[in-house]
């Protein structure tokens, strides 16, 4: 029986229908909000200059629109994946359901890893930007790195987060005051725009690197669907995946429309702070603090939603049996503490990485290269069950094997694109970010074959030994 | 597939085991919910109004507007209410079916590991 036509019975014998609807539930505005403001991150600033220094001239507006197109394919693929298991574990499911349970583990470990980058870069480039306005010594950034990773774990740990209106007002503020500004700067009179359709101009595999790290602008907007159980219809979902790229798309054009208009390259490209510059530039210091202000805003929600998202996820896994047991114990307020103690200071560290060696350009090829072999991952996945799964689905993909079939090749070919990147030079080639890529993936693989066995060892002979000893027998009484 | 009495009684006893788990009931002390259950395979509706962490009550259909609703086959009702399962994998596996927040569905799950823990 499914929920949607059930006249169900109650015990005592009566029919009634029940709609089941929630007293509190997600609208497609609030969803809409809350898949944008997973997506535009302060590390969306440095996305957008990495996208035009890989893009020739003044293409990067050109590159961000093909983002923009490409990440629809994104959202058709996850709107029909999560028409068919609208949860949470969402993505688990899908690729389980496709691949097996091992590779799904292998897969979600190694996009989780994505939330402790975006938070260490977001803590990295705030605290940069706070340094930077305050007129203090470089040392210091650091430390407000440390404060603001400390504010979020102690909000988290004392189970407070901010309530979906409010995240939502961020999300909408943030994209209207980034739009308001570069559209103020678009008015300034500033450097012309040479090349402005030449996104291949510096060669094809820089062509292919812009539109990865365009594409990047729009990493995350997928995990809207971690909310499809408190939806108010299934299509809230779909509309949410496919209205927020729109939004993202907007923001993030005129802001490199502006950027490249009034801030030379160079001086975006050895900042980790460009929306300063480009505030200070149209506005002056008024400007430099309506940009902080718009930077600080991000935060709430990175680290609101990267913290409740990986922490959750971390629970689940342990309670499963795939993380040690540690990782559910829960605090007073239900908070799973170690693994938000655990979240915060790996993104500490790396947060630290970053700090000392400067590189905050090559989270952004590593995390548009994780991105991309994700959406690679869920476009097979579809392909996959479109042949072994013929459930009904809410959403069906006009054309998916031609679409999801394009999808995979394409991510895949962008998520090699940016793995071989240089951030630095465009004309240059590392095969570090995709070293980083693969020790992340490897490191997840060894220990789904390794270390997740053990555990589930450990599990059984924990429970035989406590039947054994007469601890713990089935409490349920048998049937006469 | 378990009859309305076996649910009745798993419910009774998974409601003196949370009210009385000092321990849980001071982490739930904030949560105060109405949960709607359906058993997909025999079509039972029953509901439980938590306040403040206490199962105030469980009666049978479904009374006023859900927080959270839950699906699922009437057996693994019983061995959840029972403590005989960890209900996180089968909810991960899309075995039990949630509607309702992130943070509901956990504070469910919480409930049968602060009383289970080795479930």
């Amino acid at each position: 029986m499914s929920l949607d036509d059930s006249a169900a019975r109650t015990p005592s014998g009566p029919t009634q229908h029940h709609p089941h609807e929630l007293r509190r539930s997600v609208g497609a505005v609030t969803a809409t909000a809350t898949s944008a403001g997973l997506a535009f991150a302060a590390i969306n600033f440095i996305g957008v200059v990495s996208v035009a220094t890989f893009a020739l001239g003044s293409s990067a507006w050109l590159a961000i629109a093909i983002g923009g197109l490409i990440s629809l394919v994104v959202s058709g693929v996850f709107s029909e994946l999560n028409s068919m298991w609208p949860t949470a574990a969402g993505v688990r499911l899908y690729i389980s359901n496709a691949f097996g349970v091992r590779f799904a583990l292998i897969a979600t470990f190694t996009y989780m890893s994505t939330v402790i980058l975006v938070i260490a870069a977001d803590a990295f480039l705030i605290g940069a930007a706070i340094q930077h306005l305050l007129h203090e010594p470089s040392a210091l950034a650091y430390v407000w790195i440390l404060l603001l990773l400390l504010i979020a774990t102690v909000l988290n740990l004392r189970g407070i987060k901010i309530a979906g209106r409010v995240q939502s007002v961020v999300t909408y503020v943030v994209l209207a005051s980034t739009t308001g500004l570069s559209i103020v700067a678009l008015f300034k009179p500033g450097l012309p725009y040479p090349h402005p359709f030449a996104v291949f101009g510096n060669g094809a595999l820089s062509g292919f690197q812009a539109i990865a790290f365009a594409l990047f602008l729009f990493a995350a907007f997928e995990w809207v669907t971690t909310t499809a159980e408190e939806a108010r219809k299934p299509q809230v979902i779909t509309r949410a995946l496919f209205i927020a790229p729109l939004l993202i798309w907007f923001a993030a054009t005129v802001f490199s429309l502006a950027l490249t208009h009034l801030v030379t390259l160079d001086a975006a490209h050895a900042s980790a702070y460009p929306q300063l510059l480009l505030g200070s530039a149209a506005l002056g210091r008024f400007g430099e603090i309506w940009m902080l202000g718009v930077t600080v805003l991000t935060a709430i929600n990175t680290f609101n939603g990267g913290f409740l998202v990986a922490s959750r996820f971390v629970y689940a896994a342990a309670r499963e049996g795939n993380l040690p047991r540690a990782f559910a114990r829960l605090n007073l307020r239900a908070v799973p503490w170690l693994a938000v103690i655990v979240l915060a200071v790996t993104s500490a560290v790396v947060g630290a990485l970053v700090f000392a060696t400067g590189e905050w350009l090559l989270l952004v090829a590593v995390g548009a290269s994780l991105e991309a072999m994700v959406f690679a991952i869920a476009s097979a996945a579809l392909l996959k069950l479109r042949r072994t799964d013929d459930r009904v689905r809410g959403f069906r993909l006009r054309g998916a094997p031609v679409v999801a079939g394009f999808g995979l090749v394409l991510f895949a070919i962008l998520a090699l694109a940016s793995g071989l990147s240089d951030p630095k030079n465009p004309k240059a080639f590392s095969p570090l970010p995709a070293l980083v890529v693969l020790t992340l993936a490897a490191v997840s693989t060894a220990y789904v074959y390794l270390v997740v066995p053990r555990l589930h060892r450990a599990a059984a002979a924990r429970r035989l030994a406590a039947r054994a000893s007469g601890e713990q027998t089935r409490r349920r009484p048998p049937r006469p | 597939m378990a009859s309305w009495d076996e649910v009745q009684e798993a419910l009774a006893d998974y409601t003196v085991s949370c009210n009385t788990n000092e321990r849980l009931r001071k982490m739930q002390r904030d949560w105060s919910r109405m949960l709607h259950f359906i058993c997909s395979d025999t079509g039972d509706l029953f509901s439980m109004d938590v306040k403040a962490g206490e199962i105030i009550s469980t009666p049978s259909g479904h009374v006023g507007v859900p927080d959270v609703v839950v699906t699922t086959d009437s057996e693994t009702f019983c061995d959840m209410f029972w403590g005989d399962i960890n209900p996180m994998p089968r909810y991960l596996r899309g075995e039990i079916q949630v509607r309702g927040s992130q943070e509901d569905i956990m504070r469910i799950d919480a409930i049968s590991y602060v009383i289970w823990p080795d479930a």
